[in-house]
């Protein structure tokens, strides 16, 4: 048997990885684990971290709740894995959670999600609602009217999103018309029906937080009906490349999404990894909110490991709060107190090329705010430069 | 249970909240100060004793431990004492006696971990609240009965001194209140003492 203890050289370092290949989030999920695999093949490219390797033990747990905590306690006690990355949906968190806690491993998790959560032993690199909601309702409240549709998954996490858009509606004096939630695995004629009544109605705009499977399914019945996204928009803060591209760009143009990240962000930086990550994974790839997260949490991950000279969670959690890193949307920053990360707001238009056009960002990073309960409207939005004009006949 | 979007004015209102912290310097209070810090609530933290709250002190959150049972915290069981989560260490009968006598409504387990204070925080908010509000309901049935309790011996007084009926007696009451402009209890009370003055 040979001895790993120490005196021999160590081996690689371990990241459990726990995205889904297949289920209803399946498709952002996806692009969270090449994301995680692109960076890093990067870091192991160039040396990898303290002279080890950056090893991946990837496990499927095909989007079921049930199966993350025993996938995770596999990770931990089988393949002696202390830092894990993944997560879509919170209830797939909360399953985690109690474990990592249990085990004093780290969690990063690079989705947007509701708030109203810390751990220790969790590292958020997604949005919270400060970060993306929030924008979304000021900018859509402010360019489009306040009678306002809501349809959503029906989880928790849309829930939030909408009594947070709710809040906005009634502050600005305006109506919500309807606020309907579909199954996780809604059909395509559940979404027609959703469209139908829509268009009876007729709102200023649609606010969805429909996550997953649903989004085409919406996006598509949406056009079905004929309904116009220059005059009324769908704005939703999980609508991502990734979904477009299953969807079709004619289906998405016009529609309104609201994240920290989008393709189209014009940096050196941001377009040389771009350009990186379609060589070696393929170019009819497309990168989004929740890739750029999965992407950038590897590389602040290793930073950290090279600071501590250690990959131990209880050393590492010494210098992630805090700690800053040149992220493709910019520079974030992990907060000292919340465990949640300084993110940049921006509001995207989908473009012919299923790309998002740029038409509101926030001037500087902004910091999460997990627990607000009370929003305010942030003051960048009324200088957000839509250029709705050039959608045409909007009012 | 179907969600609402009807949000509690005590949760909306939790970054005004004061919050004093009872409790000595250890992990459990670190973890404390730093959840009441996300949740977004100003803290003042005293340790171990705290002989007047400072102004608009919303909420106490205490630790209850073996070297608190003997202090006395003359701020307590008063009209205007704050709502207190106790922070419980153990669980014999002498530390559930003492959290007992604070008219806790919930309370926080130690070792503290972030997850469940702000739902603490909300049931001990709302829970005081509505508590408070019964009092006060219960407080003015018992001054109305009281009350009323004073106009029916003294309509009594005067229907056996005057011989008139009960509600002859009653506009007699009433006429006298209005004339020396005062209520009508008044009136009553001071019909009930002259008869004791004059019956001894």
């Amino acid at each position: 048997m040979i001895s790993t203890d120490s005196g021999s050289a160590p081996g690689p370092i371990k990241i459990g990885v726990l995205y889904s290949r297949s289920g209803v989030t399946a498709s952002a999920e996806l692009t969270q684990l090449r994301a995680t695999m692109f960076a890093a093949e990067e870091i192991n490219r160039a040396g990898g971290v303290l002279g080890r390797e950056i090893e991946l033990v990837s496990l499927d747990p095909k989007c079921q709740s049930r199966n993350y905590a025993d996938l995770t306690e596999q990770l931990i006690l089988e393949h002696r894995v202390r830092i894990i990355v993944g997560c879509y949906m919170s209830n797939t968190r909360k399953a985690v959670i109690p474990v990592v806690e249990r085990h004093n491993a780290l969690l990063f998790y690079a989705t947007p999600y509701e708030g109203f959560e810390y751990s220790r032993n969790v590292i958020y690199t997604g949005a919270a609602p400060n970060q993306n909601t929030l924008p979304l309702a000021s900018f859509m409240l402010t360019h489009f009217g306040s009678r306002v549709s809501m349809i959503g998954s029906d989880y928790v996490c849309p829930y939030e999103s909408n009594r947070v858009m709710s809040d906005l509606i009634l502050e600005q004096g305006g109506e919500k018309v309807d606020e309907t939630y579909l199954p996780l695995n809604a059909r395509w004629e559940d979404y027609l029906d959703a469209a139908k009544q829509i268009k009876q109605l007729a709102p200023d705009f649609i606010f969805s937080t429909v996550v997953g499977e649903g989004i085409p399914h919406l996006y598509r019945a949406f056009a079905h009906v004929g309904l116009d996204p220059h005059r009324m928009p769908i704005a939703s803060h999980m609508t991502s490349e990734a979904e477009i591209a299953i969807m079709g760009a004619d289906v998405a143009e016009g529609h309104i999404t609201s994240a920290t990240y989008f393709q189209t962000v014009d940096t050196p930086k941001n377009r040389d990894i771009v350009a990186r990550y379609k060589a070696s994974f393929g170019d009819d790839l497309v990168t989004n909110m929740c890739w750029e997260a999965a992407y950038f949490q590897i590389h602040l991950l290793a930073d950290a490991i090279r600071r501590v000279g250690a990959d131990d969670p209880t050393l590492l959690l010494r210098v992630l709060p805090g700690l800053e890193f040149d992220a493709p949307q910019g520079r974030i920053r992990i907060d000292e107190h919340n465990h949640h990360t300084y993110l940049r707001p921006l509001i995207g238009r989908v473009n012919g090329q299923g790309q998002f056009d740029i038409i509101g960002s926030a001037p500087e990073r902004v910091k999460a705010d997990p627990y607000v309960v009370s929003h305010s409207l942030p003051q960048w939005i009324p200088d957000a430069r839509p250029g709705l004009e050039r959608a045409g006949d909007y009012r | 249970m179907k969600h609402s979007t009807e949000i509690s004015p005590i949760l909306r209102d939790l970054r005004s909240l004061k919050v004093v912290v009872i409790h000595p310097p250890d992990e459990d209070r670190e973890e404390l100060l730093a959840q009441l810090q996300r949740i977004g609530c100003a803290t003042e933290v005293f340790w171990p004793r705290v002989d007047s709250l400072p102004m608009d002190t919303g909420l106490v959150v205490m630790a209850v431990r073996p070297e608190t049972l003997s202090l006395n915290y003359p701020w307590l069981g008063t009209n205007s004492s704050p709502p207190v989560i106790p922070v419980v260490t153990y669980e014999n009968p002498i530390t559930i006696e003492a959290v007992l006598q604070l008219n806790a409504f919930t309370i926080i387990p130690s070792p503290v971990r972030s997850f469940g204070l702000l739902t603490a925080i909300a049931v001990a908010l709302t829970q005081f609240k509505a508590s408070r509000l019964s009092q006060r309901y219960i407080e003015r049935l018992e001054q109305k009965q009281a009350k009323l309790r004073v106009i029916q011996q003294a309509k009594q007084i005067m229907m056996e001194t005057r011989g008139v009926s009960e509600e002859e007696a009653y506009q007699l009451l009433r006429a006298q209140a209005m004339l020396k402009r005062e209520p009508i209890e008044t009136v009553a009370d001071a019909i009930i003492k002259a008869r004791e003055t004059l019956s001894f």
